[in-house]
């Protein structure tokens, strides 16, 4: 039996628990709680939306978003600034999260990787135009301190190559 | 809508000598925004006549590679032919109108169509009829109007492709005149003097007419109002280059702009074309990676060069009326107008062959950070040109201002125009294009 001195190997995450992370990270951006969103990232954790249906590279191909820690704070520094324009007034949007479901396992350095798949549909409204977006969603998740944390989310909209007008928040 | 009987509201078409009332020597009528007659009326004798960038060789290396555009609402094709030469077609079945071609790029030995299955070779020729004989033996299946029927004119300067939808007018070389510099420029920063547009695209769009755009990528009045969120306490920007160790100084000491803004220099060329200055970076580049790089074009180049190849001394050039290039966050931009009060714009980043690997995984990434659709500068230039286009539909004053340094625009023995800093001089020369383009059709 696991104790203090053996520890359980550390516990791979149930659907329940997923999905309850998944929804929390919806609502906290549907709050425009960016700092706490971040903060669910690992040090070395990023954020990537491609522009191109498979692509498998940030580095050769050019991304809608691909945010390490820093960019995703640069990002938040400029939401929460009084002269962001393209924010005044500051988008409102709901979050659909369903089909969350458990993909594999990897191994990096000492950590495992759960990886979920969820598909996710994002209703932004602001001045009066309201808009869709969808997608499939790819968190590679790990245990830091007991608690989930994202080392990687990877966001392929449906429209990936498609011609966007101006996005501020993060999906 | 009533149906062939002309209503109250039904207007004259606009003719092209209604044109030069909506353009004054500092200011422009609003309608040159608005009105669908005069956006028709461009893409007739402005984009019809005009040279347009189409994309660049490197997109299509091999006989029978291609990628499918739109220029304005019209679908083309970028195409290798077997033979090695490029063609420019319109991607429309020469039967009955159908696009022939779907997919974003490929490599093809030829097109069909979808409906009939007529096909066509890589040239535009129509070369296959299924059930020949149903057609009458006199009927010409050479006919070029049968085929995909090519842009009148295509022509490549350095790689960089452009075609005119018109037969006639001026050729490429004396149509980029001066600005043919720029492109040298940017191919110079390859130590294999050669770059490769092959780090995907960049989609926007804006609800405003594509002038907005084309007026903003020299205007060098707008960053520290515009970009406020992007500038730190001291004035800088982030970063935004491959080996500087900070961005560009946006404000001043003071709180208001950096003054070395009003010192850039502005030049504006023929054809509605123009240039300005590199933006106020400070402080050498360099660490291991931009060393590396640097040694390998001085082994080419030489030390004096190579210092001058790095010192790259405009900012954005403009390629009018299509066309933007840009140093800094180095990407070739198209500038698509769909609708009078739509535009999509198209952002290639700029590789460069023989560099080390991080130095173009740099260009991408600080791409990304300024110019995708989810960027933290080019939103909010759109959120101000879609504002322009709201707000003129008010009837507050009809004539849009261009007139800052218009007292101090200087012509110079070459024909072209030089002024500095946050004038508008490259927005007046614009217009003096349009206005000859529009009213005359050549220039
Ligand atoms: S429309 Fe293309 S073959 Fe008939
Ligand atoms: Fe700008």
């Amino acid at each position: 039996m696991p104790d203090s001195l053996h520890p359980a190997p550390l516990a791979k995450p149930t659907l329940a628990e997923v999905e309850a992370f998944l929804y929390g990270e919806a609502r906290l951006l549907d709050e425009r709680r960016f700092e706490e969103w971040e903060e669910l990232f690992t040090a070395d954790g990023y954020y990537w939306v491609p522009t191109e249906p498979g692509q498998t590279d940030p580095l050769t191909r050019v991304s809608i978003f691909y945010d390490d820690r820093a960019l995703m704070r640069r990002r938040i520094q400029r939401l929460r600034h009084p002269d962001i324009h393209v924010q005044d007034p500051p988008s409102r949007t709901v979050r659909i999260v369903g089909n969350v479901r458990a993909d594999h396992e990897e191994t990096e350095d000492s950590r495992t990787l759960h990886l979920h798949t969820s598909s996710l549909i994002v209703l932004e409204y602001r001045l009066g135009t309201q808009r869709s977006f969808g997608g499939l969603v790819t968190h590679a998740l790990t245990r830091e301190n007991g608690s989930l944390r994202i080392r990687w989310k990877k966001v392929e909209l449906i429209n990936a190559d498609g011609v966007f007008g101006p996005l501020a928040i993060p999906f | 809508m009533s149906i062939g009987i002309p209503t109250a509201q039904a207007q004259a078409p606009l003719q092209t000598s209604d044109v030069a009332s909506l353009v004054r020597q500092d200011r422009v009528h609003r309608s040159i925004y608005q009105d669908p007659a005069i956006f028709a009326l461009e893409q007739r004798q402005l984009f019809g006549k005009a040279w347009l960038y189409i994309g660049h060789e490197s997109q299509i290396p091999n006989p029978g590679d291609f990628v499918t555009l739109k220029l304005g609402t019209q679908p083309v094709v970028l195409v290798r032919h077997k033979d090695g030469t490029v063609h420019v077609l319109y991607n429309r079945c020469g039967h009955r109108g159908a696009v022939v071609c779907n997919e974003p790029k490929g490599n093809a030995a030829s097109f069909q169509c979808c409906y009939h299955g007529w096909t066509f070779a890589t040239d535009g020729a129509l070369v296959g009829v299924p059930q020949r004989k149903g057609y009458a033996a006199d009927i010409d299946l050479r006919d070029p109007s049968l085929g995909m029927v090519r842009l009148p004119r295509v022509a490549s300067y350095r790689g960089f492709v452009f075609a005119s939808r018109a037969a006639d007018g001026p050729d490429l070389d004396t149509f980029l005149g001066p600005v043919r510099k720029s492109i040298d420029d940017i191919i110079a920063l390859s130590p294999d003097e050669e770059i490769a547009v092959v780090g995907g695209v960049h989609k926007y769009e804006f609800r405003g007419n594509w002038k907005h755009q084309i007026e903003n990528l020299n205007d060098m009045y707008h960053p520290f109002f515009s970009h406020a969120s992007t500038v730190e306490k001291d004035g800088r920007q982030f970063q935004r280059r491959s080996g500087d160790t900070e961005g560009a100084q946006i404000g001043g000491q003071s709180g208001g702009p950096n003054a070395v803004f009003e010192k850039i220099p502005l030049r504006g060329f023929p054809f509605g074309h123009s240039l300005c200055g590199a933006m106020p970076f400070n402080g050498e580049r360099g660490g291991p990676v931009f060393e590396e790089y640097r040694r390998r074009l001085i082994a080419r180049h030489g030390e004096e060069r190579t210092r001058a190849i790095l010192t790259v001394d405009w900012h954005n050039t403009i390629v009018y009326p299509n066309l933007c290039l840009q140093s800094a966050a180095q990407h070739i931009r198209v500038i698509n107008p769909v609708a009078v009060d739509r535009t999509e714009v198209y952002v290639y980043p700029i590789l460069l062959k023989g560099v080390p690997d991080p130095i173009n995984h740099d260009v991408i990434r600080y791409l990304n950070v300024t110019h995708a659709a989810a960027s933290l500068i080019q939103t909010d230039d759109l959120e101000a040109f879609e504002r322009i286009q709201s707000g003129i539909e008010t009837d507050g004053a009809d004539w849009l201002v261009l007139a800052r340094g218009a007292d101090k625009d200087v012509e110079e023995a070459d024909g072209s125009w030089s002024g500095i800093g946050t004038s508008e001089l490259p927005m007046r020369n614009q217009y003096r294009a349009w206005t000859r383009y529009l009213s005359e059709g050549a220039l």
